[in-house]
């Protein structure tokens, strides 16, 4: 479960300072797929950021799963991230050097997995994604929507707690986004994952649980949307 | 596993992907750098060395012996030679010796004449001595009965209408000729040459040789000698057997080759010493400054894929190992390319070797030199990758992805 009170993000431009959190306070049960929209600049990626432990804010407490992620030192919110949260980036920052295997067992090599269980995982992983043909391809073979898939793999190889994607479907065309949200879909319901996901699409909000609109750094509106079983199947 | 191998083996291979699948091109450049500076940090040691054992040889094979016996203060010769020669061949570990007698003389050749040192000496004695004899390039050897005979060295026969560059030459004497010396007593004696050697030592070439027999009877001695050269069993202990030789009583002073050379080589090694420390310095700042370059334009290249490793939970330390990983294959490739390069060079030297007035030089590499060499090459290229790689890991994650 992730609870955030009162997140404030405060950046400083020379001398002018640039609030892109005022005061957000959020909770996100285990299992929910919400969805964080806006309109662009409104705080969506900074919460995200925040979130998945890539920045800090001005002020603030971030809990998970009980934890002040905020108190840990460096070392301990690295180990966090490798081991709880799973990150998915708009623009699906994989390693250009390693092909999509390596790409996807590379932080089971950080937690000490036998070639054959990181191996048979990672596999297992980008077949679940529809890549178990292009598992030796490098990033400059993939599609855009392949890359994504990949990036999507790598985020769940660890079983995190928590996935977090950040407009995982901006680079993406309508038939390619339907299918990754699809996949977060299923894998909300069918492993009960959690994710937070950012997006500025009106049609993905079909596939959320709860909608939070944030505008100027603050949360707007807070929409239950009772999605049902699968809904971008039904579309 | 542990966590300490877990992440060891991840820096390998993120270090290894990077290394295969980076540009070839400027791993082989920064290679070849590293070589050629391995090779700078051997090379001029190894002439050192060759320097020192080239004169030593020179001066064991051809000028002095291990130990030379000079007359007692006061005294212009060693008298009773051949029984000082006696006693000290009877000591354990001396392989023979040479009673030699000296003088400064003038050679005359067809109206051509040099300024030169000339030695009297008991030729089956100094052939168990020096190595002159297996040297001649015409002619032959003395043999202890000649009188009328002298042999002399290439620089001092000289060659037909060349100069010696300053030394003294008599431009053109050949096996058979007869050349004309003229004595400090003002005795002249003409002798046939029997022979020309060349050992390449310039002390000895400029030199000529005639028998004992003749030098007392045109100098009026008798069983006398300006020194008596010793030959040891073993170079390098030239020490002990001094120490020996004064054991039983010998009176006259007896001195190692090296205090004859009188700290000549000594001065010319601290120099070199000097210019290889320079050398070394400069080598080492350049291996820093391509490594950290390389490492500095790779991290910088890659500061989103750092920024996007941590973000995904790697380590910061596994990401700059990864990079001391790589300087660490970049420098034992280096070194083993610059020990290839460097035993080329080496055979290239030894078939065609650089010439010192004091002979031939050979390189001569040394084990103690190479590691020492290989030690401080991977100490500063470690260095040189560890900060680029740290300064850039430091960076938030954020700005590192945003690039």
């Amino acid at each position: 479960m992730i609870v955030a009170e009162n997140l404030t993000r405060v950046y400083t431009m020379g001398k002018v300072e640039v609030r892109a959190l005022g005061g957000v306070s959020l909770e996100v049960a285990r299992g929910e797929f919400v969805g964080i929209t806006g309109a662009s600049g409104s705080g969506k990626s900074t919460l995200l950021h925040i979130l998945g432990l890539l920045d800090r804010p001005t002020f603030g407490r971030v809990t998970i799963d009980g934890i002040d992620v905020l108190a840990l030192s460096d070392r301990q919110r690295t180990l966090f991230r490798l081991n709880r949260l799973g990150y998915v980036f708009q623009d699906y920052a994989l390693i250009g050097e390693l092909t999509a295997i390596e790409n996807v067992y590379l932080t089971s090599l950080v937690r000490g997995a036998s070639k054959e269980d990181y191996l048979e995982r990672s596999a297992e992983i980008l077949r679940r994604v529809g890549l178990g043909d292009r598992m030796d391809h490098r990033q400059s073979e993939l599609s855009g929507g392949e890359q994504q898939r990949v990036a999507i793999a790598r985020a769940l190889v660890n079983n995190p707690s928590i996935l977090l994607a950040d407009e995982p479907c901006a680079n993406l065309d309508s038939q390619t986004s339907r299918s990754i949200l699809d996949l977060f879909a299923r894998l909300n319901e069918e492993l009960d994952q959690t994710i937070v996901m950012v997006s500025h699409e009106d049609w993905h909000k079909e596939y959320f649980c709860r909608v939070v609109t944030l505008r100027d750094g603050l949360i707007e509106e807070m929409t239950e949307c009772g999605r049902g079983p699968h809904p971008g199947g039904e579309a | 596993m542990t966590a300490v191998f877990a992440a060891l083996r991840v820096s390998a291979f993120l270090a290894w992907k990077s290394i295969h699948r980076g540009s070839k091109g400027t791993l082989a450049l920064t290679i070849m750098i590293i070589a050629l500076v391995f090779v700078n940090l051997v090379f001029l040691p190894s002439i050192i060395s060759g320097v020192v054992e080239t004169f030593n040889a020179q001066s064991i094979d051809f000028n002095l012996g291990n130990l030379v016996i000079e007359p007692r203060e006061g005294s212009q010769y060693i008298g009773n030679a051949t029984d000082l020669q006696q006693t000290v061949e009877r000591i354990p570990g001396i392989v023979g010796t040479s009673a030699r007698i000296t003088a400064g003389v003038t050679y005359f050749y067809r109206g051509r004449n040099a300024a030169s040192t000339l030695y009297g000496i008991t030729p089956e004695d100094e052939r168990s001595v020096t190595k002159i004899a297996d040297y001649m390039t015409e002619g032959e050897f003395l043999s202890n009965g000649d009188t009328d005979a002298i042999v002399m060295g290439a620089t001092l026969a000289g060659v037909e209408g060349e100069e010696a560059g300053g030394l003294p030459s008599l431009r053109g004497v050949g096996v058979g000729d007869s050349v004309e010396v003229a004595y400090p007593n003002g005795e002249t004696r003409t002798y046939r040459v029997k022979g020309i050697f060349k050992t390449q030592s310039f002390g000895v070439d400029t030199a000529a040789f005639v028998t004992s027999r003749e030098m007392n009877e045109v100098l009026g001695l008798q069983d006398q000698a300006s020194v008596i050269l010793v030959k040891t069993e073993v170079n390098g202990r030239e020490e002990e057997y001094k120490m020996e030789l004064l054991s039983y009583g010998i009176q006259e002073e007896i001195r190692t080759f090296q205090e004859k050379a009188g700290g000549f080589v000594d001065q010319a090694i601290q120099s070199f010493n000097i210019i290889n420390a320079i050398s070394t310095l400069v080598s080492l700042i350049i291996a820093v400054v391509v490594v950290f370059i390389v490492i500095f334009i790779n991290t910088v290249n890659r500061r989103r894929q750092i920024g996007i490793l941590k973000a995904i939970g790697i380590d910061q330390q596994i990401i700059i190992n990864s990079y001391v990983l790589q300087v660490l294959f970049i420098t034992a490739v280096g070194a083993l390319v610059g020990m290839a390069l460097n035993a080329g060079l080496t055979t290239y030297l030894t078939a065609y070797p650089l010439v010192f007035p004091g002979g031939p030089v050979y390189p001569v590499v040394e084990a103690p030199a190479v590691l020492r060499s290989i030690a401080s090459l991977f100490a500063v290229s470690v260095v040189a990758g560890y900060i680029p790689a740290w300064q850039i890991v430091r960076e938030d994650i954020l700005s590192a992805i945003r690039g």
